[in-house]
């Protein structure tokens, strides 16, 4: 995510059409929203896809509201909002030239947990929602050592992944930091972390299906 | 009590001391202001683009309520006409056009007009109020987008134009679309569905779909002069 980096694989149209119109799932919103921060490239593919939105908002017929609804609206002008309460984060004790996206900063990280050797992974509960987990935003950061496979999987709909530090190799190519891999649910993949090792943000839709011995773990990720 | 009705008026001004602003505000941004103490604006018609822009600096800067009630005569009604087309009921977009009618009180100092039009940025502030109600009620919705970070502190004058143009050309590249691309692209942004659903309730293909969304958003591009 520094600024030497510059990512070379991006989310898809679809999925950035999908982020900017809100429509897609908040795990995934949530990685690709961490990519976008070390990505200008985006950040300008998702501001045109937010003017879309923008001049559907403006071209709108006008509806009528109700008579009472700018003096509700003037009489709450002075009111302060509750801050939010601070996130609850476990020791990560990441190297230290680790850059994380801010967007880290406003979830929630659980308790490290084994995922097979050389391999951790911690959930992750998105602000606004009640559990690690909930539905629609399993998202898990995944600590993986030099050369090691990080899990054989698929999944049952699509996956975003992020590399916040090293990288990994798998079928579909090698990925840096900064970039990020979409798949779905017809890819199965085993990543290998590359020699520097590699940490990375895992936003998956419906389940993550474990294949091999480490099935088990399966209802680690509670899947 | 301010009314957001009423004839023709001057830009609201009353409460907004020219001179402090202009030591407050950068530089580069003093000309648009300046165009807002001296242009009249028409609340009988919808607001334009660089009128958006200068009401919701006067509110970051003077916390004008005049002003603000000229932006919620525009866009209240608006925002309510498009969660209604997002399929919400009348008074769940009724309260969503009202709470984001507030956040622009409240943020109008985060506001950037070189990043992005006074249109496209009260859409992302109603886009996230719609993702956090839609989480409240537990549907699978995505999390609120948080604001872009790095807000650039001064952006050049230039900077401001271009974005207004871009405002304007995005809703004439919209009108350039064929009825059919554009169907696709309205439904994927008043349809809580991935691209699968909305092929299902077309009864086309997923490729179809995929196809004429990909050609829609080249178009885009294309008008756009290929920065979407
Ligand atoms: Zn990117």
């Amino acid at each position: 995510m520094s600024p030497r980096h510059h990512p070379t694989h991006h989310p898809a149209d679809a999925t950035l059409l999908r982020l900017a119109a809100g429509t897609l799932n908040a795990g995934l919103a949530f990685v690709a929203q961490a990519h976008m921060h070390g990505c200008a490239q985006c950040r300008t593919r998702i501001a045109a896809f937010e003017a879309v939105g923008g001049a559907l908002l403006d071209s709108q017929p006008p509806a009528t509201l109700a008579p009472t609804a700018f003096a509700a609206v003037l009489a709450r002008l002075d009111e302060t909002p509750a801050p939010a309460p601070a996130p609850r984060q476990a020791k990560l004790n990441l190297p230290p030239d680790t850059v994380l996206p801010p967007i880290l900063a406003t979830c929630d990280i659980g308790p490290s947990l084994w995922l097979g050797r050389g391999v951790r992974f911690n959930k992750l509960r998105l602000p606004g929602t009640a559990q690690a987990g909930a539905p629609q935003t399993n998202v898990i950061l995944v600590r993986a050592a030099a050369n090691r496979p990080i899990f054989r999987h698929t999944h049952t709909a699509q996956e975003l992944t992020l590399i916040l530090r090293g990288g990994y190799t798998d079928i579909t190519g090698q990925y840096a930091t900064g970039d990020t891999a979409e798949s779905d649910a017809t890819l199965l993949h085993q990543p290998r972390a590359d020699a520097e090792g590699c940490i990375c943000l895992l936003a998956f839709e419906g389940r993550l299906l474990l294949t091999g011995w480490l099935g088990w773990c399966q209802r680690r990720l509670g899947g | 009590m301010i009314q957001p009705t009423g004839a023709c008026v001057k830009a609201p001004v009353s409460r907004y001391d020219a001179k402090r602003s202009a030591a407050r505000v950068p530089l580069s941004r003093v000309p648009l202001y300046w165009a807002a103490l001296l242009s009249p604006v028409d609340i009988t018609a919808p607001l334009d683009a660089a009128a958006q822009v200068r009401l919701i600096g006067l509110v970051a800067e003077a916390q004008d309520r005049q002003a603000f009630a000229l932006l919620f005569k525009h866009f209240a009604p608006r925002l309510k006409a498009f969660h209604l087309r997002a399929g919400l009921a009348d008074g769940a977009a009724e309260e969503l056009a009202q709470e984001t009618m507030l956040l622009l009180w409240r943020k109008a100092a985060g506001f950037d007009p070189a990043r992005a039009g006074a249109a496209t940025w009260v859409f992302t502030i109603t886009r996230n109020l719609r993702i956090d109600a839609a989480r409240r009620r537990q549907s699978p919705l995505p999390g609120q987008l948080p604001a872009w970070p790095e807000a650039d502190p001064s952006p050049s004058a230039e900077a401001l134009i271009l974005e207004n143009e871009r405002a304007i050309r995005m809703r004439g590249a919209l009108d350039t679309l064929t009825a059919a691309q554009r169907h696709v692209i309205e439904l994927s942004f008043f349809a809580d569905t991935p691209h699968s659903s909305i092929a299902t309730s077309l009864k086309l293909p997923l490729g179809t779909v995929k196809s004429r969304i990909r050609q829609a958003l080249t178009r885009l591009r294309e008008q756009l002069g290929g920065e979407a």
